[in-house]
């Protein structure tokens, strides 16, 4: 099909202020983290840097220990993203094709988890994991970041389960095959873009939780970027320059991470299973 | 068989030492100074202290400043809490609340007849009878103003409210403002506040019995004369912490801006002659003769209950006030932090820092301010279990928006601050 | 209707859903029933012990203009977000499904605004809207939008409207996506009939692509209430509530009464009304969606 001009314009004008409102702020942040001290928070900004310098970067190795913050990020993330998939896909099986007592009440129950705020569950949550010694460990936070994506995740599966077509099951149960089976060998491949974005949502959701980690994690070695990024803000004063080469280097792991891995999150969102 | 023995002996005493050796006593430390050149040179002044102290392991923990409320309390209720715990006085009431701190009498009358405490940084933390915590630095508002620039306006430095007044008006040209002032809901806000109430006179906002006293003529002129000279300020205030005040000083944005320090950003964001930063007191109300301050004596609570831990702690405490190793620690922040002890504020080991020699003039300024330093809620001796709500919820500033937010008079803003602090006092 | 292929093996069954449940049950279910304890008691700063007082919380806290108050800013605040992120997301939704050279890259980098901390978000930010180096307000007075800096948070409306646009540049690219998956879902010979039948542009967006995109902006709508409704760190890292507690939801209002104004069975209280009250609100609405699931 063709677009007239007018709506090439449209379309074009669109995806330009589009690209302004997403990009101008990160090109203002990367580039301020290698501006002097003068330059950032200067009166009169500059669009391009007048000025090149390392010393925040340098200052952000130096002192503080930013790819320990990447490492224990990536670490809670991914655990916490293959833990979700594990419970999540019998779950949402099950809710989809079982018949079980009490399963439709169920199935709005686990719905309700995002019924009442976070911050509820933050002072038992404490108490809880302080008895099980899971204060200060990394396990601690996996635990919360699962809880918290299982749900949406089980419902983000159930519809792409229910995307498969029917009659791919059907003939798999008339040749007898188990529902372990059918789960694991024919549906799982089927919706294994959906997969990746319940993955890619789970991962991302891990890797940004601020509130719990800041409460549950005391030691510096175990932090994660948002809390060893609050950590570098400061009372009383503030290096703008550390917190915009902080914020460059909090963002560029997740932006290599999204430039082998984002497509999957976008095709299993429109796909979700393979048909 | 005799040397057998006796080599026998000397075995086990190896052994013993060793395991003595092997297992210190451990010490955990929060503190609230995160920003990473402060963690970097807490750790070195530790590592010093462990190697001096074979038997002792002090660990720091830096936590934020922004959890601790919540973390704090949380992790002692769950038997997770450190053995010693920086704090401010609100928070230390608060602390003491749940019966997680400690008395230090003892080593607090050790300290003051050795090293000498300024009287308004221990002020605030004894009470009840007792000693809560050990002071360990001092931090008090000053207004800070470059002297080229009030000489190129003409201006001498204000020392009351008018003059202060009509010298943000002259310094207010050209996209520039005269005075920066935050109208935030947050801390930073309750401190320039309460700095002005000191200097109309305003500084108890408990009276005897522990009812409140805020609304008072005093307290509504200081808001007048708050709000006149936040009209001046940059659009942007109400959104302000310390660090966009500094910010603004730094970039020549801001003419006059109270704060507890800025030569810091100063010396490495602006680019500028030392010898052109001014600092000076907060100017007073036209009607009083001397400026105060708001002062936070920051200080050391022991938090737990073992005593060998208590013991080594007490140790660390007192290695950490010696005026050689005092002022490096003082100096982990150079030009912010300053001594509560009198021979620390002579220690070679503070005025060497290449900071502090460079700024001394105004280090010395800030030292003398300190001195007349106050802290709303620590003023009359008495401490009320209310003042950390008061504090945690900002209601200092949440009044103040009232006014510059709302348009409310300052008569009213301040009565709602009362109402609000006799509600919580109430509860 | 499934019986076709539905099985009926309950045991089974339950091995499938235990190891969720029990979970969601050990984490989420219990800490929320020790939330319901305290708000039957007077606990005030955490780990203090406190005594029974019945529902004198919850009359307390529904008799007060406290929770009202924040509960009509939480209105706003879920209503706001939802309407400025419906439409961005909307409209991003149908240029993204367009073709034209560059839409997968456009597809998947849209995104960056989500895959970035709170915190982050939160310190870019301030930093953008301040007066010391800032570009924002440079920018509009460039473009004669304005003719001198303003405060973002100077007025309380200002505040809260701020709040939604910094929420929403974060999330919208999000929905975005989903509204596309919803796009991508409508049969595409749909609009070949349509268009030999000579309907116009808007006549082919009116008649088919938003009915048929309903379910998906129900299913959106409900999850993203309840996500926006919870929204916490960046209402309190920006303005705490203020100014003059102009922003203050029910979020910001409970963390403040239980760990700023040292009452925890109040914040209890509060959590649990709220809860009662989202809950209401998705018990209804995920009726409503698996109706809609069920009836496909």
């Amino acid at each position: 099909m063709k677009r007239t001009w007018p709506q090439s314009i449209a379309l074009f004008g669109g995806l330009g202020l589009l690209a302004a409102v997403i990009g101008l702020p990160f090109w203002w942040v990367a580039s301020g983290s290698i501006k002097v001290p003068r330059e950032i928070i200067s009166r009169v900004p500059t669009m391009v840097p007048h000025s090149f310098t390392l010393q925040h970067f340098e200052k952000l190795l130096q002192s503080t220990d930013f790819p320990g913050y990447l490492l224990n990020s990536m670490v809670v993330a991914l655990f916490s993203t293959a833990f979700t998939i594990a419970l999540a896909l019998p779950a949402a099986y099950a809710f989809f094709r079982m018949e079980f007592p009490g399963r439709a009440a169920l199935y709005r129950v686990i719905l309700l988890a995002y019924a009442f705020p976070s911050v509820v569950v933050l002072i038992p949550i404490y108490g809880l994991f302080a008895r099980l010694g899971l204060i200060d460990t990394r396990i601690g936070l996996v635990i919360v970041n699962i809880a918290f994506a299982l749900p949406f995740s089980i419902w983000m599966m159930r519809s792409f389960l229910a995307s498969v077509p029917r009659e791919i099951e059907e003939a798999a149960v008339i040749d007898g095959a188990p529902p372990r089976v059918i789960l694991l060998r024919i549906l799982t491949p089927l919706i294994a873009p959906g997969i990746a974005s319940v993955s890619i949502f789970t991962f991302i959701a891990s890797w940004t939780e601020y509130l719990f980690a800041s409460v549950l994690i005391v030691s510096d070695a175990k932090r994660t970027i948002p809390v060893g990024f609050a950590g570098i803000i400061g009372q009383y004063q503030i290096d703008w320059g550390l917190l915009l080469a902080g914020a460059t280097a909090a963002t560029i792991p997740v932006v290599i991470l999204f430039a082998f891995v984002g497509r999957w999150f976008v095709s299993g969102l429109t796909e979700g299973a393979v048909k | 068989m005799k040397t057998r023995l006796i080599a026998f002996a000397g075995f086990a005493s190896l052994l013993m030492a060793g395991t003595a050796y092997s297992e210190p006593v451990n010490i955990t430390f929060w503190h609230m100074e995160q920003p990473p050149h402060r963690v970097q040179r807490m750790q070195e002044l530790l590592d010093e202290f462990n190697k001096a102290h074979p038997d002792i392991m002090v660990k720091q923990e830096p936590q934020s400043w922004g959890e601790v409320y919540a973390k704090a309390p949380a992790a002692f209720a769950a038997g997770t809490g450190p053995d010693l715990l920086f704090g401010i006085p609100d928070f230390t009431t608060v602390i003491k609340g749940i019966d997680a701190v400690v008395p230090v009498d003892d080593l607090a009358k050790e300290m003051e007849s050795k090293h000498g405490f300024v009287p308004a940084t221990i002020a605030p933390y004894q009470y009840d009878g007792h000693t809560w915590a050990i002071p360990a630095y001092n931090m008090a508002i000053s207004m800070w103003y470059r002297n080229s620039e009030f000489k190129a306006a003409g201006i001498e430095v204000p020392k009351t409210w008018s003059e202060w007044k009509a010298a943000a008006e002259k310094l207010s040209v050209d996209g520039k403002y005269g005075v920066g002032l935050p109208a935030n809901k947050q801390l930073y806000t309750d401190q320039t506040v309460y700095a002005l109430m000191v200097n109309s006179g305003a500084q108890d906002i408990y009276n005897e019995d522990g009812s409140i006293s805020f609304d008072k003529p005093e307290t509504v002129s200081a808001f007048e004369t708050y709000g006149a000279l936040q009209k001046l300020s940059p659009p942007d205030s109400t959104s302000w912490t310390w660090g966009e005040a500094e910010a603004c000083f730094a970039s020549a944005t801001c003419g006059t801006i109270l704060q507890f320090s800025v030569i810091n950003t100063y010396e490495t964001q602006a680019e500028a002659d030392p010898a052109d930063l001014g600092v000076a007191p907060v100017p007073h109300a036209d009607d009083m003769t001397e400026s105060g301050t708001i002062s936070y004596s920051n200080a050391i609570m022991l938090t737990t209950k073992d005593e060998a831990k208590q013991a080594a702690a007490k140790t660390f405490l007192a290695w950490l006030l010696e005026p050689a190793n005092y002022g490096r620690f003082l100096t982990m922040e150079p030009g912010l932090f300053l001594p509560v002890t009198n021979d620390g504020a002579e220690a070679e080991s503070f005025w060497s820092d290449p900071v502090v020699t460079k700024y001394k003039s105004q280090v010395e300024t800030m030292i003398a301010n300190s001195k007349n330093g106050k802290l709303f809620g620590f003023t009359t001796g008495k401490v009320f279990p209310s003042i950390g709500a008061i504090s945690g919820q900002n209601v200092i500033a949440e009044s103040l928006q009232k006014m510059v937010v709302d348009g409310d008079s300052a008569a009213d803003a301040v009565k709602y601050g009362q109402q609000k602090m006799s509600e919580i006092a109430g509860k | 209707m499934r019986t076709g292929i539905a099985m009926s093996n309950p045991r089974l069954a339950f091995l499938f859903v235990a190891p969720a449940l029990a979970f969601l049950a050990a984490v989420l279910g219990w800490p929320l029933v020790q939330a319901i304890i305290l708000s039957f008691q007077n606990v005030g700063v955490i780990g203090t012990a406190g005594s029974w007082v019945g529902f004198d919380n919850h009359v307390s806290v529904l008799g007060g203009l406290g929770f009202w108050n924040a509960f009509g800013r939480s209105a706003i605040w879920v209503v706001g977000n939802a309407a400025v992120q419906t439409a961005l997301a909307l409209g991003v939704a149908l240029i993204l499904n367009q073709k034209f050279p560059g839409v997968r890259i456009a597809r998947t980098w849209i995104i960056l605004t989500w895959i970035v901390p709170t915190v982050v978000v939160v310190i870019i930010w301030r930093w953008l809207l301040s007066t010391s180096g800032g570009m924002v307000n440079p920018l509009l007075i460039q473009a004669g939008v304005i003719d001198r800096p303003v405060g973002f948070f100077a007025t309380r409306e200002g505040s809260m409207a701020s709040l939604i646009m910094i929420n929403s540049w974060r999330w919208f690219p999000f929905t975005a996506l989903m509204m596309l998956a919803g796009l991508t879902r409508i049969p595409s010979d749909l609009y070949e009939a349509a268009r030999i039948d000579g309907a116009s542009a808007i006549k082919r967006f009116t008649r088919i692509t938003w009915p048929l995109l309903q379910p998906t902006l129900l299913v959106l709508g409900i999850v993203g209430t309840l996500l926006s409704f919870n929204v916490f760190d960046v209402i309190w890292l920006l303005t705490a509530g203020g100014p003059s507690q102009a922003t203050q939801t029910l979020p910001v209002l409970i963390y403040e009464t239980a760990f700023k104004g040292y009452r925890l069975s109040e914040a209890a209280t509060v959590s649990v009304l709220t809860s009662l009250l989202l809950m209401g609100f998705a018990l209804l609405a995920t009726r409503a969606m698996t109706a809609s699931e069920d009836a496909r």
